[in-house]
């Protein structure tokens, strides 16, 4: 079988997913009374203007930034098979803290960003290190403890943000923290968009952008190339051929928990440091449970949860001008509910397919492992977005998105007993 | 060595030309099967032969390509194991597929249960199942819990389950694989009763003088398609295995003693509990490896054997003793700094410790040796390095298989196993830890693992050997230890010792003590 082949087999599953899933969006929005095509048109139209298509493009990368990383996060646990809910909390404890002491630090340029970010990822780190010390110490599922620990974060990012770390004056609309001074900014890529001979969007493009993609690079590399990875691969394949191998499995749930809470340290920062510069009380929330089903959409590769972080984005951004045209924006929460259900159910369906083919003895590409896991989008509301432009809104906030499922390898014997 | 055929007795089961495809693979061709009502039909043939996909087109689990199957003359098309099942065929698997924790009577009802007013119908199961025992001597007590049961007793409950559902065809899965000598010699007695009550039993087994000594007439199978039948009565082992395996086999003989004076393992007093302060599963095991020597440790499986290969392995703590590679105290060392040691592991259930079974082989071939040059390079993995010796490993351990791409699971058992000697062997280890090497392996792999164990003695591997086959620990060994619960009870001279007596010290039963070890 020819690599070709095995690329057509691997994406034809998320394809028809995705068309499934448009399909019954379609007719979720002919159900409400809405004209689907009108949807889609909506979706696709960028502005007429040069200056409005690249703000709109501007917003989508924005906005698949931190997703990318959040599914980033996920993924690294995801790949020997544990489960990190926690992503939520680690980004938000992680930012709140890095905004708090990139505030209080006086630095030149990039050692002050390099200072924030540090913070970031070591908190993050911190948080998801909790749950991996529960667990190997006492055996506590992660699903459990991070889904706690939860709470636990968001609730202390509260009491920081309006107690120690407060910098709003006295009855001000929105609380937040004292703004990160200029030298820890992070310098934006429009430049480069001009360079290009786009016209100059509204919007700043993150620079944070740069450092994702050198992420997400590293962590392709880390998990393919390396003996670190091999050893977290094999144990998510098989955890007990991966002991008998000489891993040590509860040193690996640590290594691999600190990772992908560094990593999820990170999802604050584009939003921080090319944007908001403190954090506050309408900071985004939901980026890690949408992280899980952005990871899911990638089928935990580097590349795919980039697909997946764009689709996402572009779906986001279609929010306000749907409302514009009288849809609810809610519509987008089902179109990316149903997509990432489809995607799941048909990532599934592929890896049983594969690996019967194979059992039959005839030499088929190995499955993608480690993520027959069932994803249930659902968003218990739309969070306020904020107002930028009249025409083109950058819309953020699409809900809060909860994942639920084991991320178990599916035993696929086929025995049927009698 | 064509059976002359008894025209009087009907056909229970017959296939003509069965063909079954896979993508790319013709796992079955003009399969021709005959067996007769109230028979034991044995089918062999090596691991790979396609026995496994015969058996899942009999039994339901898929539909061949091409030909009929005829139940009683009459033709038969099964769409699911529940048409089979419907149709009188049974299938006992070879691994268990038993709740511990219920009872003899709640398993066997399993799936289908009598009911009275929605709610099992207890004396009326119990009624059944005790008819059952009771007809075909399984001596079974339907209100016993399985968990409390050895392992013979298990594999009649699977049997009276497929009675139960009311199977006059019953396909018996490799069962004597899990079976010491004594409790086959049970099996074959509870077979001849299902025969006497004219039941038809289909029986696939590797081990060729228990074909030969239970079956009525024998079909052989090679590379996906019948060979020939033959006759038990007038065909020996080893014209049975050359028709297998299409060639003569090499005879393995003996070599001369390659033993030499310096320890590889030393273990004194070496016990293991079952949880902290609990039951000792290996209790005070003392003996030594040498250099170029194998040391067998024989037992009824579930006496500790695992166990004490996993402590090797240092998979499971010491509770005491002292162990030691060569002259260094390895008690303290991780699983992965004892592989660097030179320690090589070919484990019991390879699926569980020795594969990835959704990975490539390159990257089961740097499984357990990702430290180690060729396959690592500091520390990132050297793919081209890995998929060459891949490639190298299977042309020299003859691993049949596509390519170093090839998934796993896309092997057979023996080519599985072939794959993970080779590797281990490629590391040129001081000890091997081969636990059941040749398990689930057909004729062919079997004798080519012997020779490569030999190979590796006469250079001077310390091997030690866990077994279950009596014929690989008597041949391959130079010392023999006897494993009953958890403690080694005796030491024999393989060259002297018989499988009979050998059997007998497994059991306890040479020591006067007649209750069988925990299984």
């Amino acid at each position: 079988m020819t690599a070709l082949r095995r690329l057509g087999l691997s994406l034809m599953a998320p394809a028809i997913a995705l068309v499934v899933a448009l399909a019954l969006s379609a007719a979720v929005i002919a159900l409400i009374g809405q004209n689907p095509a009108t949807a889609v048109r909506v979706m696709f139209d960028f502005g007429d203007s040069p200056d409005q298509q690249t703000q709109a493009i501007v917003v989508v990368l924005n906005r698949a930034v931190p997703l990318f990383l959040a599914g980033l996060a996920v993924s690294v646990a995801f790949r020997m098979g544990l489960f990190n809910i926690g992503v939520e909390g680690q980004y938000r404890i992680a930012t709140v803290l890095a905004a708090g002491a990139g505030a209080a630090v006086a630095l030149p340029g990039p050692l002050h960003l390099l200072f924030i970010v540090v913070v970031a990822m070591a908190v993050g780190a911190f948080w998801a290190g909790i749950v991996a010390v529960l667990k190997v110490t006492r055996g506590v599922s992660e699903v459990i403890s991070s889904i706690m620990l939860n709470f636990i974060a968001l609730g202390l990012a509260s009491y920081l943000l309006t107690g120690p770390l407060r910098g709003s004056p006295e009855g001000a609309s929105i609380i937040t923290t004292t703004p990160i001074p200029e030298s820890g900014w992070f310098p934006g890529l429009n430049g480069v968009l001009t360079g290009l001979g786009l016209a100059e969007p509204r919007s700043e493009l993150y620079g944070f952008l740069v450092v994702a993609v050198l992420v997400g690079i590293a962590v392709a590399v880390l998990i393919k190339r390396t003996r670190f990875g091999f050893d977290l691969r094999a144990t998510g394949m098989s955890a007990s051929a991966a002991t008998a191998s000489g891993v040590d499995a509860r040193g690996m749930v640590l290594k691999a928990m600190l990772i992908s809470g560094a990593i999820a340290g990170l999802i604050g920062m584009p939003d921080l440091l090319g944007d908001a510069r403190s954090y506050n009380t309408e900071f985004t929330a939901g980026l890690g449970f949408l992280g899980i089903a952005v990871a899911l959409l990638g089928r935990n590769s580097p590349l795919g949860i980039a697909f997946g972080a764009l689709l996402f984005a572009f779906l986001d951004r279609a929010a306000i001008p749907l409302q514009f045209a009288d849809i609810p924006a809610s519509v987008v929460t089902i179109i990316q509910g149903t997509i990432v259900l489809a995607v799941v159910v048909a990532n599934e369906v592929a890896r049983r397919v594969t690996r019967r083919q194979a059992e039959g003895g005839s030499a088929v590409a190995p499955p993608t492992s480690g993520d027959g896991s069932t994803g249930d989008g659902q968003g218990p509301g739309d969070g306020p977005p904020p107002d930028v432009g009249p025409t083109t809104g950058t819309g953020t906030g699409v809900g809060v998105r909860n994942a639920t499922g084991e991320p178990g390898r599916t035993d696929s014997r086929q025995g049927a007993g009698a | 060595m064509e059976t002359p055929l008894n025209e009087s007795a009907p056909l229970a089961v017959e296939l003509r030309g069965i063909t079954k495809r896979f993508p790319g693979v013709v796992a079955n061709k003009d399969i021709e099967l005959r067996v007769r009502r109230g028979e034991v039909h044995a089918i062999v043939g090596e691991n790979g032969a396609g026995k496994s996909t015969l058996m899942k087109t009999l039994y339901g689990m898929h539909r061949p390509d091409e030909g009929q199957i005829l139940l009683d003359g009459e033709p038969a098309s099964f769409r699911s194991p529940a048409d089979a099942i419907a149709a009188g065929i049974g299938m006992v698997h070879q691994h268990f597929m038993l709740a511990d924790n219920f009872t003899v009577l709640e398993n066997v009802v399993l799936g289908s249960e009598p009911t009275k007013g929605g709610r099992l119908d207890r004396s009326a199961a119990r009624r059944r199942i005790q008819e059952i025992s009771d007809s075909y001597a399984l001596g079974l007590d339907p209100d016993t819990l399985v968990e409390e049961l050895g392992v013979g007793d298990r594999q009649r409950v699977e049997i009276a389950k497929v009675l139960y559902r009311g199977a006059t065809t019953l396909i018996l899965d490799e069962p004597t694989a899990v079976l010491v000598p004594q409790e086959v010699d049970e099996l074959f007695g509870n077979l001849a009763e299902l025969k006497r009550e004219g039941l038809t039993v289909i029986f696939i087994s590797h081990k060729l003088d228990e074909v030969r000594k239970v079956a009525d007439s024998i079909t052989v199978i090679r590379r996906g398609t019948t060979v020939g039948t033959a006759d038990p009565r007038t065909t020996s082992a080893k014209e049975l295995a050359e028709l297998m395996v299409g060639a003569e086999l090499p005879v393995a003989a003996k070599r001369d003693s390659t033993v030499r004076e310096v320890p590889v393992l030393r273990m004194r007093g070496v016990t293991v509990t079952a949880a902290a302060g609990g039951r000792a599963v290996v209790d005070d095991v003392t003996l030594t490896v040498r250099e170029g020597e194998v040391v067998g440790i024989a037992g009824v499986e579930g006496n500790g054997q695992a166990e004490l290969v996993d402590a090797i392995m240092g998979l499971r703590p010491l509770a005491a003793g002292e162990l030691r590679l060569g002259d260094e105290d390895i008690a303290d060392w991780s699983t992965r700094r004892r592989r660097e040691g030179g320690i090589g592991f070919v484990p019991e259930d390879r699926h569980r410790q020795g594969m990835l079974l959704d990975a490539p082989l390159w990257e089961n071939r740097i499984l357990g040796h990702q430290t180690r040059p060729p396959a690592v390079k500091g520390a990132f993995i050297d793919r081209k390095a890995a998929r060459a010796d891949t490639a190298r490993i299977m042309r020299e351990y003859d691993v049949r298989a596509p390519g170093p791409d090839t998934a796993a699971i896309a092997l057979s058992g023996g080519n599985q196993q072939k794959l993970i000697v080779g590797r281990e062997m490629s590391a040129h280890p001081r000890l091997l830890v081969a636990a059941h090497p040749t398990r689930g392996v057909d004729v062919g792999a079997q004798s080519g693992i012997w020779e490569l164990l030999k190979d590796a003695r006469a250079e001077g591997m310390g091997i030690l050997l866990v077994s279950a086959d009596l014929d690989e620990l008597i041949s391959l060994s130079d010392t023999l230890h006897v494993m009953l619960r958890g403690a080694l009870v005796a030491t024999l001279d393989p060259r002297q010792v018989t499988p009979e007596e050998l059997g007998g010290h497994m059991t306890g039963a040479a020591r006067g003590d007649d209750s069988v070890g925990a299984a």
